[in-house]
């Protein structure tokens, strides 16, 4: 056991009134031992019902649980206790970014700066999706994952993969990171193919808006949400597992398929390619992916 | 208005493999018509079709592909197809793993672009 979680739970033995179990809980969220926060969490708050930072602390548990109704909840109750707490403030952006609710997750980010301009997390989160994604363009368009963990949570390092940035020579990809080259070989392979976890954080491959900025972390952090909701849709509807999603839309077709447990590939492809040929595209890029993520041993 | 919209679900109810079609409020995900083989979820399939296609709009959003119009999940035992009926309906299909897509998105869409008229 850690120093700071035995420390904490001495106190708390000591005095089973105390608020140090927001501290313990947090303590353990953030060794990874979930269930013992959950646990330390609730009976804390049994106890102290009106302690916003408890219920901070527990919002921040549920959304590592991935239970994100139950943190927004949560995170409700904070900032119906404390206003401007700057943790829920962000937690609710995160929440909302998330269910694909921009303005709102803005307007969380907005309030959360204006308590405190110094907030670092806050201010790049808001950068990142003023220069990827005004709200006013993209009203349901999400906030990149890794700008807006649930706090106390590690930002995910940005993929800096060995791979040439871009080398499909297209303009509109011109502006996409180095990743691994995954997919050399397809066809606009780091402006139109994502590789991405189940959480929403990219693996390899590359989007780029029309004006060839980097979107990939914007669209993987959507992404995340759409498996979670075809995931469900499946299982209510006992249609077994899914296997892709093909959305025929303005300007673009997409395929976003699985690809073994943990990973989705998104395919971006013009309207111009018939939708068969595209999903025949996208499975071919699905064996790619398949094969480089067992090469990883992912 | 009523009979338009179940003379279209008439018509794609026809195409094979389908198990059910509906007209869905996109907002609330409530069923506004439906003809569905027994045993189908209508509710559910309203609600999670309306969920879905929020969700991937979104998504579509983000990734500049504009505005969604048709959106197809294919699963092992089955597929759900979705035709977005501006300004605020939803045109759902599901249908089992023989279905014709292709025909099927046919009639969905023109069941769509019928109502937008």
């Amino acid at each position: 056991m850690a120093d700071d979680v035995r420390a904490l739970t001495a106190a708390l033995a000591r005095d089973p009134s105390s608020l140090a179990y927001a501290e313990l809980a947090e303590s353990l969220r953030r060794r990874g031992q979930r269930d013992e926060a959950l646990r330390v969490a609730l009976h804390g708050l049994a106890r102290h019902p009106q302690h916003a930072d408890g219920h901070d602390v527990l919002a921040r548990i549920y959304s590592d649980l991935g239970d994100l109704d139950r943190a927004q909840l949560a995170w409700s109750k904070v900032l119906e206790l404390a206003p401007e707490h700057p943790g829920a403030l962000k937690g609710v952006a995160f929440v909302r970014f998330r269910q694909g609710d921009a303005r709102a997750a803005t307007e969380a980010l907005e309030r959360a700066l204006a308590i405190d301009p110094d907030d670092e997390a806050a201010q790049r989160a808001l950068e990142t999706m003023r220069r990827d994604a005004p709200v006013a363009d993209l009203p349901t368009a999400e906030l990149p994952a890794a700008e807006l963990p649930t706090p106390g949570t590690p930002v995910p390092a940005p993929d800096a993969g060995a791979g040439p940035a871009a080398q499909a020579g297209a303009a509109r990809g011109a502006g996409v990171r180095a990743r691994p080259p995954v997919f050399s070989g397809f066809d606009r392979a780091t402006a139109d193919i994502l590789l991405l976890d189940e959480r929403g954080l990219v693996l390899a491959g590359g989007l780029a808006s029309p004006s060839g900025g980097d979107v990939s972390e914007l669209a993987a952090a959507g992404l995340a949400g759409v498996s979670g909701e075809a995931t469900r849709t499946a299982q209510h509807l006992a249609l077994g597992g899914w296997r892709t999603i093909v959305a025929e839309a303005e300007s673009a077709n997409l395929v976003v398929a699985p690809v073994g447990p943990g990973a989705l590939l998104l395919v971006r492809r013009d309207r111009s390619m018939p939708v068969g040929l595209a999903l025949r595209f996208a499975e071919r890029a699905r064996g790619t992916a398949s094969a480089w993520l067992e090469g990883q041993g992912a | 208005m009523s009979e338009e919209l179940a003379r279209a679900l008439d018509r794609i109810s026809r195409v094979r493999g389908m198990r059910g079609s509906m007209w869905v409020s996109a907002d609330d995900g409530l069923p506004v018509a439906q003809l569905l083989m027994e045993g189908v979820p209508g509710r559910a399939v309203a609600a999670l079709a309306a969920s879905l296609v929020r969700k991937v709009s979104g998504s579509a959003g983000a990734v500049g592909a504009g505005r969604v119009r048709f959106v197809q999940m294919e699963a092992a035992g089955g597929t759900l197809l979705v035709a977005p009926a501006p300004p605020d309906l939803l045109v759902v299909a599901l249908a089992d793993g023989r279905v014709n897509v292709g025909l099927a998105r046919l009639e969905m869409m023109r069941a769509a672009a019928a109502l937008a008229r």
